[in-house]
């Protein structure tokens, strides 16, 4: 499985083609498909190419919504 | 604009540009839900889907009343709505809530229900960011809620989700945000 650096998730932001990439503990998903990422932005709070662990605690939805998304990597610390 | 009332939503520490963004892309929600419940109603036939019409339609129309709710509010705030329409719609806090392919009474409530937990997750977000500090957007968030907490009640019990807490609702439809729209 591909490791990923805080440095290179920043490259997977979704803006200009790119794809979306989130972390969330220590895994990488790919959210690109998703209607509620669209241009690597997520209800004007949250951007893609971020570790979002922190913030999905005070999210309105658990880490369930994240189940439905592929496993494109590992978050290296 | 209301300049104060911007001015002292930003000096308690609401980061307004991004709560406008959030109050306009829930508008968006409200007003393509309208549109999108509008067809799911229509295909609300038969024996079962009768039986849903009416709670489809009442949710239907609480959701034009959150979008014109909504509206005075991003204005006094400083914020404008898109002049274009595919535009508002590609923006909408919630997915399109489309007619599914296989046309069963369960299948559109699957959607309705949905849709209204996606809404609820919204104005709780929309009511934790505003709390103790914008009155006003909280007052509005919250009268929403509850209206979009009854909807999702609705179309889960008609999944079977639980015993109901409610009656049909009876009087004017939205008890909550009416006090916004007079």
């Amino acid at each position: 499985m591909r490791v990923f650096t805080k440095k290179d998730l920043l490259k997977y932001n979704g803006k200009n083609g790119r794809p979306a990439y989130i972390a969330y503990e220590g895994l990488v998903y790919n959210v690109t498909e998703s209607f509620l990422w669209k241009d690597g932005n997520h209800q004007a709070l949250h951007k893609a190419g971020q570790d979002l662990t922190e913030a999905l605690k005070s999210a309105p939805h658990g880490k369930e919504f994240l189940k439905k998304f592929p496993v494109v990597g590992i978050l290296k610390e | 604009m209301a300049k104060v009332t911007r001015e002292m939503v930003e000096r308690a520490g609401v980061d307004v540009d991004q709560l406008l963004e959030l109050l306009v892309k829930n508008a968006a929600a409200e007003l393509t839900t309208y549109y999108y419940y509008t067809i799911l109603r229509a295909n609300l036939i038969g024996m079962e889907g009768e039986t849903l019409k009416e709670i489809a339609e009442v949710a239907r129309i609480e959701d034009r009343n959150h979008f014109e709710a909504l509206i005075p509010r991003i204005y006094e705030l400083g914020g404008k709505l898109p002049d274009d329409m595919k535009v508002f719609h590609d923006m909408s806090a919630c997915p399109p809530a489309r007619l599914p392919e296989n046309v069963t009474a369960e299948n559109i409530l699957k959607v309705l229900v949905e849709a209204e937990r996606c809404a609820v997750r919204g104005y709780t977000q929309i009511c934790n960011m505003t709390f103790g500090k914008d009155h006003r957007t909280y007052d509005l968030a919250l009268a929403i809620l509850n209206e979009e907490i009854e909807h999702e009640s609705w179309f889960s019990e008609f999944l079977g989700e639980g015993p109901s807490g409610h009656f049909m609702r009876r009087g004017e439809t939205s008890p909550f945000v009416s006090k916004f729209l007079k």
